[in-house]
């Protein structure tokens, strides 16, 4: 149910997903982990949009440096915990839905706990290792796994849904090397806004979905790509799972 | 024969894009691609290793397929195909 104030705050989208795709957003609970270049974006798209319950996870303090891209956090905030940067702002933006931070590093110890029930976990990191470990996570709770990432004016997204698509580590089986990345703060704003529009489709039915397919932005030549990705049959992650679901439905 | 080579990100500002190439039948495609990446040292160098190996992080694909690293020495080339040559990125 909406109380008259939402229906006025999201007329102009119940246009698209009517009552029904609105009440599922108003339902849902997404899990962004990181509150940066990627997650600030998302986060306030998705805040606006009334997703009922946004979980943000970050351990980082606000720097002058990060200014130039991650858009919840201003000049006021340098020191201050991302979390409560980009919470007072979300908070602000939408005090219609919940908004839940967390300060902390994820890890293979806390991952799953961090996560609970969140309907889908959208990829904000900045390296690969928490990656390989949200898609782990995303295909033992069986949830879907928004991935963006970006550097300089190039960006990549997919949107993985375990059992379906290939996952993370069928797409990539190694980490690019570890580096201090080039970036403007648009690249992850674009980036940013697919997974959100990933977001906002795969919870109101709407649309279809960016699975099984890597999205390339190249922004030096303005030229959008897809590269076709395939299931890797011996993936540690998701190989052993689609056998065992099969033996499951043969037997 | 004529094959296109389509380097993606980084790997297209060192070496370009929509490579046309003409290799000879029988050309591997592990040599096709050292070949055209040979013409810039730095390209060369953030695609292959020192011993001339891929890293380990590249995509690659042929014809929208993905091509394993381990195979890109035993697979062919053929008239009309399509190369793509990826480095993914982990910036967030």
């Amino acid at each position: 149910m909406f109380s008259e104030r939402e229906r006025e705050r999201y007329k102009r989208q119940m246009m698209l997903f009517g009552d029904e795709g609105q009440e599922r957003l108003k339902q849902a609970e997404i899990f962004i982990a990181g509150a940066g270049g990627l997650g600030c974006p998302v986060s306030l798209y998705l805040a606006v949009a009334g997703v009922g319950t946004i979980t943000l996870v970050d351990n980082d303090v606000v720097e002058l440096t990060n200014l130039n891209r991650q858009i919840l956090h201003y000049d006021r905030d340098i020191g201050k915990k991302k979390t409560a940067s980009a919470e007072e702002k979300l908070r602000e933006i939408n005090p219609d839905i919940t908004v839940k931070v967390i300060d902390t590093t994820i890890d293979a110890t806390n991952v799953d706990r961090l996560v609970g029930t969140a309907d889908g976990i959208v990829d904000a990191m900045d390296n690969f290792l928490t990656r390989y470990l949200l898609n782990e996570t995303a295909h033992k709770k069986n949830i879907p796994f928004f991935h963006g990432a970006i550097r300089g004016l190039y960006g990549q997204a997919t949107t993985i849904i375990p059992g379906l698509t290939p996952c993370f580590a069928c797409i990539f089986p190694n980490a690019p090397p570890k580096e201090v990345f080039p970036v403007v703060g648009v690249t992850p704003g674009l980036i940013g806004m697919i997974q959100a529009t990933e977001v906002i489709k795969y919870l109101t039915h709407d649309g279809k979905l960016l699975a099984g397919r890597l999205f390339v932005w190249d922004g030096r030549e303005a030229r959008a790509e897809e590269i076709g990705i395939g299931r890797n049959p011996a993936c540690p992650v998701c190989g052993k799972r689609r056998a065992a679901s099969t033996k499951k439905r043969k037997s | 024969m004529k094959v296109k080579i389509r380097f993606f990100a980084r790997f297209r500002e060192l070496l370009g894009t929509d490579i046309i190439a003409e290799p000879s039948a029988g050309t591997a495609l592990s040599g096709l691609i050292r070949e055209i990446a040979g013409k810039n040292q730095e390209g060369y160098d953030t695609i292959f290793d020192e011993h001339g190996a891929f890293r380990e992080f590249v995509i690659l694909m042929r014809n929208g397929k993905r091509v394993e690293l381990a195979d890109a020495g035993k697979v062919t080339v053929a008239d009309g195909d399509e190369i793509a040559i990826f480095p993914p990125v982990a910036g967030g």
